[in-house]
Parts: C-alpha cells; structure tokens; sequence
C-alpha cells in the first residue's frame, strides 16, 4: 500500500530550476532514503511534501489526503525533523516534547519517547546545555511525539561523530520495527545502505534511479578490487604481480611491498588462477580480500561525479 | 486537545522561557528600576526645598533708612542673615569671595543716601541666585519709595498656579510615570528579538509544520508580554510610592485601557523591526536607535515644553509621548476615560499600532516566499 505519492513536482526559485521532475511513491512500514549531492533539490523536494513550499507543479498525495484539502489531517498524521534541530533552547527535553504533545490530537507519552531517543537521563536539563547528538535525538523524539505513521528524517545525522551516528540508527530501526514509514536524506552512503528499503539517487533536480541498495550494486558491471597479502614479503608479491598482470581478466595492478592490489571483472576466476601460482612457487597468503562494492560506486556511476561527505 | 488547554500548556512554556531569559530581566526590570532611582536621586533630592538664600548686611554707619531696610529684611524668611547682624564691608567682601555667603547687602550710609550695593562674586553674576537676590531687593526698595512719598501700591501681583486637575504633579510622580512608560515601551521594542532568533533558528518553521494554532500561540505569547509589564507598572510605582514620595491619584479604568493600548502598540513596533531584521544584531541597532530618540524626546525625563520649539512637533508625534501623557494621566490627574485628550493619545498610539503591524506582517508575508528555500 503506498502512503504517499509525488506525481511530477517542479519548483523554480527565480531562474534556478531547483527541482525538475521528481516521481516516486512510498510504501507503508518502509525506509525511503534520498540521496545526492549538495543542491540536488532534496531539502526542496521534502519541503514541499512536508507542506513549507508550494509546489509550480505536480501532486502530493497521503493516501487519499492532499494539501489543499486536508491541511491540518496530514499535519496530524505526519512528523518532520527539519535540518536545523530547531527547539525551545530554554526548555528542557521533557518540556519541549510536553509543548510538541499540545499541538496534537494524540500523543504519545513523553516518557516513552525519551526512553526511545536515549534521553531520559537529560529529562531536565535546558536543550542549550545538550550535546549536537543529544539536540538530534530531541528533534527525532519531536518529530514522533504525535505517533506519526509516516516520519521524515532530513540528514539527522550530518555533523554527528561516530558514535552519536550509530545512537540515531538504532531510533531508525526501532521505527521500522514499529510498522512506521521513515523518509530519510542523507549524505552518508553507508548510512543509506545500512538503513534503507529502497534508495532513490536525485541529481540537479532529477531523479536518477530508484531501487534496492543491492539491486543497485548488482546493476553496475564494474571490475571488483582485490586485495592480497604476502607472508614472504616483497619478493612473492612482485613474482605475483608479473604473473597477474599476464592474466586476460586482469585490467591493471598496483603494488606495495607484500601488498598486491588488482582490478578484475570477474574476481572468484581470477583468485583461483592466482591461488594456483601460490601454491606453486608455496608462498604463503596472509589475507586476501575483494571489496564490497558500495552505493557510493553506484552513485559515482550513475552521476559521474565524485561523492564528497 | 481543546484551545484552552493548548492555550494552558503555550503559556505554561510561555512563563519558563520568560523566567529563565535572563537577559529580559535584566533590561526589563533591573535597568529601569536603575534607571529611575538615579534620575530621581539626581533630580528631585532638593527640588522641594523653597528657595532661600545666606547673605551678609554691611551697615557700617548705622541710620534710620538702614535701620528700617534691615528690618524688614530681617522679617523675610528666605533671607538668612550670616552671623545674624551687619559686618563690616570688608569682611562680607571676604566671605563674597569666598562663596560663604550668595551675596552681600550694603545698606545706605545715611538717611539722605538713598542707594544700596548688591556685591556678588563674579562666578555668580548671571546665576539664579543672584537675579532673584536683586529681585527681592528691588521689591523692597520700591516699598521704601512707596512709603517715602506716603502711597499704597495700586497693583500687585498675586501667584496662583493652574493645572488641569486638582492634583499637582512633582518632579517625582512625572519621572515616576515617564519611566513606566518607557519600560513598558522598551518591552515591546526590544521584546521581539525573541521572533528573530526563532525565525533565524528555523523555529517558526518547525512550528509550521505542526498542527499547531499559531493564533493561539501568538496569544500566549501576548499575554506573558503583559503580565511582565504590569510587574513593570507594580515594581517602579512601589519604589517611587515608598522610597521617593512620589503621589499616584489612579483611575483604574483609564489606566487599563491606555496600558493596553500602549503595550500592544509598542509590541506591534518590536514585531514591525522583526520583519526587517534578519539577525539579534540588527534587531537590536534599529530597536536602540528608535528607543534612544523616543527616551529624550517623548518627555520621559524632561516636559516637552522644555525642549526648542523647532524639536517639539517631532515630539508630538512620537507615540512614547502619548503614552507617557496618558500613564500620567491616569495615574497622577485620575483622569476619567472621558477625557478628550487621554483619547486622542489613545488614537495616535493604536494609529501607530495598527500601522507597524500591518506592515510588518505584509513583510512577514513577502519575506517567507523568499526564505522557504
């Protein structure tokens, strides 16, 4: 069942075409997660499914709920953490999700969504005194004080160290597992992978391409990176370098010391021809590797642009 | 939820983020609070003292003309006479010098001399001292002159002051009002800033996106506004009540509504500088700029009629006259609300009222296009 539906939007700011022509629709209980790069027409594009900007053209439809007719009906059913984490400095956590709790019809208790953004402890210290993680988590918690059933996360995680990273992961999941419909932007690849249904890539105001994290891996034919290393050191990566360099399915090499690096379009054919060398001359492999290809290949492919965090 | 109860919890935030900015209180109620007690420490310590004046009579040979001037002299109150009888000239020339004495009177040297001397010290010679020094001499010598040739003086003046009440007002009731005025002024003016820094924070935004009624919020929002202002109106009347004398005749009617009318213009003005400003920084020049002309033109410190002629029309359109007029109107004259001038005030005040607000909210308007990027 889709919950939400973007027919053809557009939206100009003077002479800038921000967003040209974005379609997509959105399924009940899943992660959608919006990529590209900075100015790509994301933030527009959530905006005006989150109502703030009116679109030139094209349709937003909740179910069978649109923003001309049932304004405060989507408010109610919605819950938005903008990028700027924008609260009540002065208020506590707990006082800022109490004043949230007004607005709504229903809302959930407060206690259980500090329990679910980790903040219990904080309860009663004033937003300005908390941590940009901890300032995150609030605006995470504001954005389901309503129980929403569909949420909208716009980079909750930009800015964020490590650690704080993981802590707004862990809330994602926890929403998925509540049967809650998350729409997410982001800046991280690993973070789309990590948390998405589908991905949908947009670039200057278009959308790319929309599919699974691993149904978009698997389309990319690319040469895969396989990484060796050698317990006999240099010598035995140099001998296996010239070898692998003979190979058809090998495109090029890169050697440093014991470590050997190689690109080749189908690895497990390739390993196996190395391995019999190996075994052959008897030296021995200390690790061997091929690495996994990441959405970040795939937005590099599909764009032709370098990713930059 | 029902609006009263969402109206409930919006003031209840209202009153924590009010109570916990520290930087309101400071401006709101330590500065004036301050502010006043200087000014009135300054200005008003000796103001109801009469006038009065220590001189020295030299009466170096003492006659029947003299004897009849130091007389009557002697029977002037505001005359103190230093060590009570004449010295000699050269002495009260000292003390002259010295500035022991404002002045020193020499009496005519016989009966047939009819002049007297007003020795002065130079420092003093255009002071005010001096000029009502040989005012009162003059008036006794022309008493002499009448009296010499036997005639009763045909016209005489006689000294009534006037105002619009009954009650007078003092130096001490009309700081005392301008400075509420201009507290409650300064609130709403510089009150605003709260606005920018949601706006710039995203907050307004955030706000949008939630169900919730702005217009309900806005009014929480008003109220606390006034609540703090009537603390304001609560504190410095008690201070210049208790601690200066000031004398407050209230007419609580008229009050109401010009405190009302005042504060919510005052506010529409704080919301007007909002719409432009698009940080606390530029908020506060132009919020500094307006309340410093409004502080020394709008008759806070000084009446108006006090200030050139050329500068008084601009007074007269500033509405912090208006509403410093009607506070003193209704808490020092008791003036009823059926005065023609307290209305005509109220006028001016909700003309610039309705104005500011109209234009700041078509800014408002224009400017949320634009930054719903």
């Amino acid at each position: 069942m889709n919950v939400l539906e973007v027919k053809n939007l557009q939206k100009s700011f003077g002479s800038i075409k921000a967003v040209q022509d974005i379609s997509f629709s959105v399924e009940a209980g899943e992660v959608f997660t919006i990529i590209g790069p900075n100015g790509a027409g994301k933030t527009t594009t959530l905006e005006m499914i989150e109502g703030l900007v009116i679109p030139d053209h094209g349709e937003i439809r909740f179910g069978d709920m649109n923003w001309g007719q049932h304004a405060v009906a989507i408010k109610m059913k919605i819950g938005v953490q903008p990028q700027s984490s924008a609260m009540f400095d002065l208020l506590t956590p707990e006082e800022n999700l109490d004043l949230f709790a007004t607005f709504y019809e229903k809302a959930r208790p407060t206690e259980d969504i500090l329990q679910l953004i980790n903040l219990t402890e904080h309860r009663k210290n004033q937003v300005k005194k908390l941590s940009g993680g901890q300032r995150q988590r609030l605006a995470i918690g504001l954005a389901m004080i309503s129980d929403p059933d569909i949420i909208f996360l716009d980079e909750p995680t930009t800015g964020l160290d490590p650690q704080a990273r993981r802590h707004i992961w862990d809330i994602i999941l926890e929403l998925k597992k509540l049967g809650k419909t998350t729409i997410l932007t982001t800046h991280y690849m690993e973070e789309a992978e990590k948390l998405s249904d589908r991905v949908c890539i947009v670039d200057q105001g278009n959308i790319v391409t929309i599919d699974t994290p691993s149904a978009l891996i698997e389309k990319l034919t690319k040469e895969r990176e396989i990484r060796l290393a050698f317990l006999d050191g240099e010598k035995a990566a140099k001998e296996a370098d010239t070898f692998a360099n003979q190979l058809t399915s090998v495109s090029r090499t890169e050697q440093d010391g014991a470590a050997l690096k190689l690109w080749a379009i189908k690895p497990e054919d390739t390993l196996l021809d190395l391995f019999k060398f190996t075994k052959e001359k008897e030296y021995q492999v200390e690790q061997v590797s091929i690495r996994e290809m990441s959405l970040e290949d795939v937005f590099i492919a599909f764009t032709g642009k370098e990713w930059r965090d | 939820m029902n609006n009263f109860n969402q109206f409930k919890k919006m003031f209840a935030a209202q009153l924590k983020l009010t109570l916990r900015e520290k930087q309101a209180w400071f401006w709101g109620i330590f500065f004036p609070v301050i502010l006043m007690v200087i000014f009135m420490v300054i200005f008003s310590g000796s103001s109801d003292d009469e006038f009065q004046s220590e001189i020295a009579i030299v009466a170096d040979n003492p006659n029947p003309a003299s004897e009849m001037l130091l007389t009557q002299i002697n029977q002037l109150p505001i005359l103190d006479v230093k060590s009570g009888e004449p010295v000699s000239r050269s002495t009260a020339e000292q003390w002259v010098k010295d500035q022991e004495v404002d002045a020193a009177i020499v009496l005519p040297e016989s009966a047939e001399d009819t002049s007297f001397v007003l020795v002065v010290n130079k420092e003093d010679e255009q002071g005010v001292t001096t000029q009502a020094l040989s005012a009162i001499l003059d008036k006794i010598v022309q008493q002499a002159n009448l009296s010499a040739v036997g005639a009763t003086p045909t016209y005489d003046i006689q000294f009534e002051s006037v105002t619009a009440s009954t009650n007078e007002l003092d130096y001490t009731d009309f700081l005392l009002t301008g400075m509420i005025a201009l507290s409650i002024a300064q609130g709403g003016m510089f009150g605003m800033v709260d606005l920018v820094e949601m706006r710039r924070k995203g907050l307004i935004k955030r706000l949008r996106m939630t169900p919730a009624k702005m217009g309900i919020f806005g009014l929480s929002d008003m109220v606390m506004r006034l609540l703090f202002s009537i603390i304001q109106i609560l504190l410095l009347s008690l201070i210049g009540v208790f601690i200066f004398g000031a004398n407050l005749y209230i007419n609580f009617f008229s009050l109401t509504i010009i405190f009302l009318i005042g504060a919510l213009s005052f506010n529409a003005l704080g919301y007007f500088i909002s719409s432009f400003s698009s940080t606390q920084n530029a908020y506060m020049g132009v919020a500094n700029i307006v309340s410093f002309l409004m502080m020394f033109l709008s008759g806070v410190f000084f009446p108006i009629e006090t200030m050139p002629d050329w500068l008084q029309p601009v007074s007269n359109i500033l509405p912090l006259t208006y509403f410093a007029e009607g506070l003193r109107d209704s808490m020092v004259y008791e003036t009823g609300v059926l005065s023609g001038t307290l209305w005509f005030g109220i006028g001016v005040l909700v003309i610039w009222g309705v104005i500011t607000f109209l234009l700041g909210s078509w800014l408002y308007k224009r400017k949320s296009i634009v930054a719903a990027r």
